[in-house]
């Protein structure tokens, strides 16, 4: 299974049913699966999450949708796909677990709950996973495998995110969500995640270098709307340089030039055309 | 003549070298070797240069930073407006240039002094 699921991208009044990707995986996986209550999951969350997108530019309801379609590949339960469906629908929506519970009933609103509680923890520690794991009734469980599947869609979509931000989620998948995965024993997931989270981290090596340090340190001089862009610019020039006197050099020249770059940066453009962060 | 950036040394060595290929689409390190410019010179001329228009610069495709495991570029690249203007002004520096230079040499040793 990949990343971007067919017909999703289109919005035009002529798309296809949007679960049908999902519905196609069910009916090998769990050809007894209950497709109306799943629809009618899919429906509400789409109605809270209408008019919000994520970073990639896609409807937000396509990151459910996906989360729910990787548990789908795994034989996950009616209630997990409900769940998963709805998972961000607490934490980004005004609907509160009282409305879900009303339409939905306590299992699938406690697992939705928490789902959304289980982000209050810091996703570091794989020994302290491996105890929850070990002692976790089975709604523990399915809720990890919601967040294992959330976060594996959203290792998915990495390169959207700023920098900083890709190089947190790819730490904690590598060092919580692997061993998670390993834990419910999701070999295929597993896999996924830690090639997903080692690419990125490979892809942000030179951050952590002096030089890489040193180019993110002093872009805090230029105007915060664009520092974002030159640090992830320079990181990138940083990368196509084999050598590491050569990176040095490079970061040695270019901080000589970021006090201009700074003055540049804030003159007022001719013609009010401001350079675009 | 008042130009919309001022033409220093190296907005027109960038510019020179950017015009080589108008199209290309280039990143930073390319261009600061194509330019012959250390980078701390070159990434003001080119904000300079983005701010009145003459070049637009745009991330990569994320996705092929992805599959060769780096992060993404940004390129640089003339705008039409830009090759056009700068292709001008560079045109207008060496015929002022020119002239001066003829200016100079036609004026006779010693009668410099004189006609002052």
């Amino acid at each position: 299974m990949t990343g971007a699921l067919p017909g999703l991208a289109y919005a035009g009044p002529l798309r296809a049913d949007p679960l049908a990707g999902l519905f196609g995986i069910l009916q090998t996986t769990r050809p007894d699966a209950d497709l109306d209550l799943i629809r009618r999951a899919y429906d509400v969350a789409a109605a809270w999450h209408h008019g919000q997108t994520r970073l990639s530019g896609d409807p937000y309801i396509t990151h459910p949708l996906a989360v729910a379609t990787i548990l789908a590949g795994l034989g996950a339960s009616d209630q997990v796909l409900c769940a998963a469906l709805m998972h961000d629908t607490t934490a980004c929506t005004p609907c509160t677990l009282s409305e879900l519970n009303r339409e939905f009933g306590t299992e699938i609103t406690g697992l939705v709950a928490a789902t959304a509680a289980l982000d209050q923890i810091k996703y570091r520690d794989a020994s302290t996973l491996a105890q929850a794991i070990a002692t976790a009734k089975a709604t523990d469980r399915q809720v990890l495998a919601i967040k294992v599947a959330d976060r594996l869609h959203n290792m998915r979509t990495v390169q959207y995110l700023r920098p900083e931000k890709q190089l947190r989620k790819a730490t904690e998948a590598r060092d919580f969500f692997v061993p998670a995965a390993r834990l419910l024993r999701l070999e295929m997931v597993e896999a996924e995640l830690e090639t997903l989270a080692s690419t990125t981290l490979s892809r942000h090596r030179h951050a952590h270098t002096a030089s890489g340090r040193l180019l993110t340190a002093m872009a805090a001089l230029l105007p915060p709307a664009t520092q974002a862009r030159w640090r992830e610019e320079w990181l990138g020039e940083l990368h196509t340089l084999p050598a590491r006197r050569r990176r040095v050099c490079f970061a040695a020249h270019t901080l000589i030039g970021i006090p201009r770059l700074a003055v540049t940066l804030r003159r007022p453009a001719p013609g009010n055309r401001q350079a675009r962060p | 003549m008042k130009y919309a950036i001022k033409m220093t040394g190296p907005v027109q060595q960038v510019l020179r070298a950017m015009l080589a290929d108008p199209a290309a689409s280039r990143y930073g390190l390319e261009i600061s070797k194509l330019a012959g410019l250390e980078t701390g010179t070159l990434y003001p001329v080119m904000a300079r240069l983005e701010a009145v228009g003459w070049v637009e610069s745009r991330w990569e495709d994320p996705d092929l930073g992805v599959r060769e495991g780096r992060p993404r570029r940004r390129y640089y690249q003339l705008t039409q407006d830009g090759a056009e203007q700068a292709r001008l002004t560079l045109a207008e520096i060496s015929r002022i240039r020119e002239k001066r230079r003829a200016t100079l040499s036609a004026v006779q040793p010693g009668t410099l002094g004189a006609s002052l």
